[in-house]
């Protein structure tokens, strides 16, 4: 069988695609170095109370690079759909196509239902609103939904993505696998890895790893830092002063040297990960339990079981999380006993348990600066002063008068701060710390690519492009929100 | 530039209309205004929040913004019409010719520039001046404006002026080169009462001294009648009468204008016999206007089929006064000196037993010099010293003073927010100044509450209307279920005259006097019994104000509730108080029945401020005093009286007793004390400082 080429049967798209790419770059260069001589018309007044701009010199430019870019809109969703028509005829791209048509569907669907309610789906449907959230959005959930199909569905894959296959090493991306059963998908769509594994079918199942462990342990990082950071804001005085010069502290310690430390079998023989996965992870418990007893307290006969049912998951949940085969920390001197294994219900391997403990470590310290300044300002206006004299407590109010109205800044950052984690999984990953050597995960895989890059670059660019495109995609979404939410 | 030889009006307005374009639409923000200003005339533009009369300033200025307007009709500046000139020309004119000042003084000084140095940026820019003459220029301007030391502060950085002084630079700058013509857009509104009136004594000077005219922008007709020569109210974005001070004023033509003068204090209101009338309803946004006219839905003497009738009207001159017009078609009918016909005269409820009392308490705060690791020397800021007074069942004692008084303090003490340094607060029989919050039980904590000044800050933004009263309920322990407590929610909203749909409102679809209203009904959720309401319409405009304190007392009546009313307007506290409590540096200086404070033996603060506040009725003769200087800081009290740095009659004490001791209390009739240490003859010589003439 011939190697796939990239386009295939679409290739004589490929020509109008480059010319109207290239006229895009050429108009937009003009229409920068035009906005320096031309000023832009002033729009004049008709007597019916309407405004008319005049189109003048930079409209004309201004509509032509608009035509143009849709043009190259129109050229690349032609080739997705194509490809998923044609499937493997139409090259490498109609091969990926095909392959992640349930992901189209999935957007599509998602974006239809979206767009039909926005107006009643709160700051959610305004994202829909802004060009730029859409995009950001539309790039986050293609990789939100590839991961999860890839990761738990098993669905997208091509091949196992351990398994070595003779006679693929290095291979480039669309070479016919050899000695294929009738049964097997019939090519590398990517290529193969220099242990003869497949780069595309590597490159979803890493999605899954990047896109739940990065979500997640933001949250807690979150968690951490709010919980931290309301009191150090509200209270001021002594306890921020503490709180604050620890912050510093942990700040400009170097994080790579954190990390190699962490991660060093000597440190982690004596348990300090788990100690502090111990004490970060108890922080959602914390943060839950005060929440809900702040709000309820004044009618005992809801609190009570409310909390006995919220904290009972939650402590069961941390359990799990902390403990692993039965043991909370073991070494050779003790052993501390944690949850028995027929009840831990997140199986959490020790090595990940140090990349959530090192990346919910530093990320909580920069939310926990972000939510004490935000505390600070809010804590003067008069709602919170009403609360007081009404005599409610200083949780009520960090929780319920003082945290929902920081909600708008806490959420971009969320965004931005996923974008950050995902990076600095990839980081971790780079330097081999934490996970694997064999996990398919963008980083490690990215680190195994590195050595051959100059002669075989498509085993690292795969996943270099795709974590490019889910941070560039989670910066968009928070620009869009921030937009959005800044217009009401 | 070379200043224009001109000598027709300086500013023409001709049927001027702007708007502001948004995605949906178009909306109109002024329309039709005319307006002409001559040489050395001071012209006030009168109107509530919204109604376009920052619009207009702006207009003139040509500053409207991205998406602002001129839609129709012209701006002149003598004789040249501003709205064909050039950026460049422009640009010549604002600043040398036309003169801005806007509300906010520490907005509009550069705070990393000298002021000396943004002082003489002026003439050196537009007049090409030497940096030599420039600074000469700047001494002399500064010295204008009547601040001590010029030199040193033109040295100095903004931040380190007060408010007041940091206005007078805004001023003088304004005057640097000498301009035609002055905007100034709410000038005082952001100062005390005493440092308000300095101001605006000193921008009628200089506008007599350099011949300068005047645009005076402001929501207060007081000020306007003290400072403008012509007058014109705006409404909803069109001018609804316009004329001398003394044509509007006195023989007012539109119906608005009659509504607003019947909303506000005057000396002859009172709020049994004669209660404010508040103007019904509520401003119509720009884009949802009535056809006809603007203020028909709202209008006394609304004439169905006439005035909804979908044309635009025009304004028409009244005969026989000197520019006096009137956008009413039925002005010539309207009988506009029938008495006003009162809704209902409401009997003044029993004053009761003592509720509250304090004796002798002193709040000190003790102020490290170094925060960030204790130790230093601390100073101590002495907020309080000795307040001794009693309140008693239905009474409303208003306390009276300005920023830095301790009149905030003094609340936060008696919610228990701060325990007190000594003496004792008695409520209901029990001590309560060393219990702080958390220790009180919940009666003591629902007995006392307070009501807000800002209503844009006073509801959590995040929690639906009822949500918030709901929860003022659980945490006093009112209601035995969700519904019950629901139920008494919507009770509330009732009380305080708000629709039950409001409940699942947010607080961003309310205006600011219904918030305040939710304020109040979060307040008396818990059955209160003294209610500490810190300046509680001072941030509402004037229509709204009249029908949130008109709630307020008759929730007092019904609730025989003891209102303690903060506030620095002596106009409302004259109208709703039983008592007063004048406050300066912490010190009550002095207390007594309403009647007393606000008839002479004044103590010379209380007639310095009595003086400061304008009063929007040609008929009242004011004395004039003006306080030199400002409120010294409370961290660093004068020694002796602390009203000796500002006081006019200090010199009528023999033996410099004001600069040694603290006067001691002084009963003068039954209830009436004050801290002074001028000798009785001295008082009863103190003459009214407001004199209603004969009519």
């Amino acid at each position: 069988m011939d190697p796939l080429t990239w386009t295939g049967g679409l290739s004589l798209l490929n020509y109008p695609l480059m010319l109207v790419a290239a006229l895009l770059l050429v108009g937009i260069l003009i229409q920068i170095v035009m906005s320096f001589f031309v000023a832009a018309s002033t729009p004049t007044v008709n007597a019916d109370g309407t405004l008319t701009q005049n189109a003048g010199l930079m409209g004309t430019i201004g509509t032509g690079v608009r035509m143009l870019l849709l043009a190259v809109i129109a050229l690349v969703v032609l080739y997705i759909i194509g490809g998923a028509l044609m499937g493997p005829d139409a090259g490498i791209v109609g091969g990926m196509s095909r392959q992640l048509l349930p992901v189209w569907i999935a957007l599509i669907v998602l974006f239809a239902v979206s767009i039909k309610f926005k107006r009643k789906l709160g700051l959610y449907g305004k994202l829909f609103d802004s060009t730029v959230g859409m995009i950001g959005f539309g790039l986050v959930m293609f990789w939100v939904i590839a991961g999860v199909m890839a990761g738990v569905f098993d669905m997208l894959v091509t091949h196992d993505t351990l398994s070595q296959s003779s006679g693929m090493k290095n291979k480039l991306p669309g070479t016919p696998l050899r000695g294929a059963e009738d049964a097997d998908y019939q090519w590398f769509l990517l290529g193969g890895d220099n242990l003869a594994r497949d780069v595309f079918s590597r490159l979803f199942e890493g999605a899954w790893i990047v896109v739940y462990i990065a979500p997640i342990a933001t949250l807690f990082a979150f968690m951490v830092g709010i919980t931290l950071g309301l009191p150090a804001g509200y209270y001021g005085g002594r306890l921020d002063t503490v709180l604050s010069f620890l912050a510093n502290l942990i700040l400009a310690f170097p994080v790579i040297l954190l990390f190699y430390l962490l991660v060093t079998p000597e440190i982690r023989a004596t348990g300090i990960p788990s100690y502090m996965a111990g004490v970060l992870f108890i922080f959602p418990l914390i943060f839950f339990g005060v929440l809900l007893n702040s709000r309820y307290y004044t009618q005992p006969k809801i609190r009570t079981p409310l909390l006995i049912v919220v904290l009972g998951i939650m402590a069961w949940a941390y359990l799990s999380l902390i403990s692993n085969e039965g043991t909370f920390v073991t070494n050779e001197r003790y052993t501390i006993p944690g949850l028995p294994a027929a009840l831990d219900w997140i199986p959490m391997p020790p090595e990940i348990l140090v990349v959530f403990v090192s990346v919910v470590f530093v990320n909580s310290i920069t939310v926990f600066r972000i939510v004490r300044g935000l505390a600070l300002d809010i804590k003067t206006r008069d709602y919170v002063a009403a609360a007081q004299t009404r005599g409610e407590g200083p949780w009520y109010i960090m929780l319920w008068e003082i945290l929902p109205n920081a909600r708008g800044p806490l959420i971009v950052d969320f965004c931005l701060r996923i974008g950050y984690t995902t990076i600095l999984l990839g980081t971790l990953g780079f330097f081999g710390l934490g996970l694997e050597s064999e996990s398919p995960d963008w980083g490690t895989t990215i680190n195994s690519g590195r050595r051959l890059l100059a002669l075989y670059p498509h085993v690292a660019m795969a996943p270099a492009l795709a974590l490019l495109s889910l941070v560039l995609g989670l910066n968009l979404l928070a620009d869009g929100l921030r937009e959005e939410s800044l217009k009401d | 530039m070379i200043k224009l030889d001109y000598d027709g009006p300086i500013l023409e307005i001709d049927q001027l209309s702007i708007s502001f374009f948004t995605r949906l639409r178009e909306i109109p923000a002024v329309m039709d205004f005319s307006v002409t200003v001559q040489p050395g005339e001071a012209v006030g533009l009168v109107g509530e929040s919204g109604c376009g009369k920052s619009t207009v300033a702006l207009g003139v200025m040509q500053d409207l913004g991205k998406n602002g307007r001129v839609v129709g009709g012209s701006i002149k500046f003598k004789g040249q019409d501003l709205g064909q000139m050039t950026m460049e020309e422009l640009r010549d004119i604002r600043g040398s010719e036309i003169a801005m000042i806007y509300q906010e003084p520490m907005a509009s000084l550069n705070p990393a520039m000298r002021i000396g140095k943004q002082l003489m940026e002026v003439p050196m820019i537009h007049q090409g001046m030497s940096e030599k003459d420039a600074y000469e220029r700047a001494l002399q301007v500064v010295t204008d404006v009547k601040l001590p030391d010029p030199a040193r502060i033109l040295n100095s950085f903004p931040h380190q002026l007060s408010g007041g002084q940091q206005q007078r630079i805004v001023i003088a700058m304004a005057l640097m080169s000498e301009p035609s013509l002055l905007i100034l857009d709410e000038p005082t509104t952001a100062l005390d009462v005493t440092v308000e009136a300095a101001v605006v004594e000193l921008v009628k000077d200089l506008g007599k001294k350099y011949g300068t005219s005047m645009l005076f922008i402001s929501h207060n007709l007081g000020l306007v009648l003290e400072t403008c020569d012509r007058i014109c109210v705006m409404y909803s974005g069109e001018a609804v009468e316009t004329g001398s001070i003394e044509d509007v004023f006195d023989k007012m033509q539109h119906p608005y204008t009659q509504a607003l003068f019947r909303s506000i204090p005057l000396p002859g209101a009172d709020k049994n016999a004669r209660p404010l009338v508040a103007i019904p309803g509520n401003f119509p946004l720009p884009h949802e206007r009535p056809p006809g006219c603007n203020f028909g839905p709202r209008c006394d003497y609304f004439e169905d089929g006439r005035c909804n009738e979908d044309t635009r009207i025009r304004m028409a001159e009244v005969a026989g006064d000197d520019r006096h017009a009137s956008r009413c078609l039925k002005f010539k009918e309207i009988d506009w000196d029938a008495p006003l016909t009162l809704a209902e005269t409401k009997t003044k409820g029993e004053v009761g037993e003592v509720v509250l009392s304090m004796d002798k308490l002193k709040k000190y705060y003790e102020v490290a010099a170094n925060a960030m690791f204790g130790g230093g020397e601390t100073k101590v800021v002495k907020a309080n010293e000795s307040l001794s007074f009693e309140a008693r069942e239905s009474e409303t004692l208003a306390i009276v003073g300005e920023s830095g008084c301790g009149k905030s303090t003094f609340a936060k003490v008696l919610m228990g927010l701060e325990t007190a340094t000594e003496g004792t607060i008695t409520m209901n029989g029990t001590q309560i100044q060393d219990t702080p919050i958390e220790a009180r039980n919940t009666k003591t904590v629902a007995d006392v509450q307070m009501v807000f000044q800002n209503p844009f800050d006073t509801l959590n933004p995040s929690m639906t209307v009822g949500r918030q009263i709901i929860r003022a309920l659980e945490i006093f322990k009112i209601g035995n279920s969700e519904a019950d407590r629901r139920t008494r929610m919507l009770e509330l909203l009732d009380l305080v005259k708000l629709p039950r749909e409001f409940a699942d409102r947010m607080p961003r679809q309310l205006s600011g006097g219904q918030k305040q209203r939710v304020g109040i009904a979060r307040a008396f959720a818990g059955d209160a019994r003294i209610v500490v309401a810190d300046e509680p319409v001072s941030a509402l405009d004037v229509s709204v104000q009249a029908a949130v304190t008109d709630l307020l007392m008759e929730i007092q009546r019904e609730q025989k509730t003891t209102l303690l009313f903060i506030s620095h307007d002596l106009s409302i506290v004259r109208y709703l108080s039983d008592r007063v409590m004048v406050m300066y540096l912490g010190h009550v200086v002095e207390l007594g029945s309403t009647d007393q404070v606000f008839a002479p033996p004044y103590h010379p603060y209380t007639e310095a401020l009595l003086s400061a506040v304008p009063i929007a009725d040609t008929s009242v003769e004011k004395q004039h005093i003006v306080l030199e200087g400002d409120i010294p800081s409370a961290m660093n009290p004068p020694p002796g009286c602390p009203f000796q740095t500002r006081c006019r009659w200090k010199s009528e004490v023999p033996g410099g007793l004001c600069e040694k001791d603290i006067p001691p209390v002084r009963h003068l009739a039954d209830g009436h004390q004050v801290k002074c240490h001028l000798s009785d003859e001295k008082l009863a010589q103190m003459e009214p400082v407001i004199k209603i003439a004969a009519q």
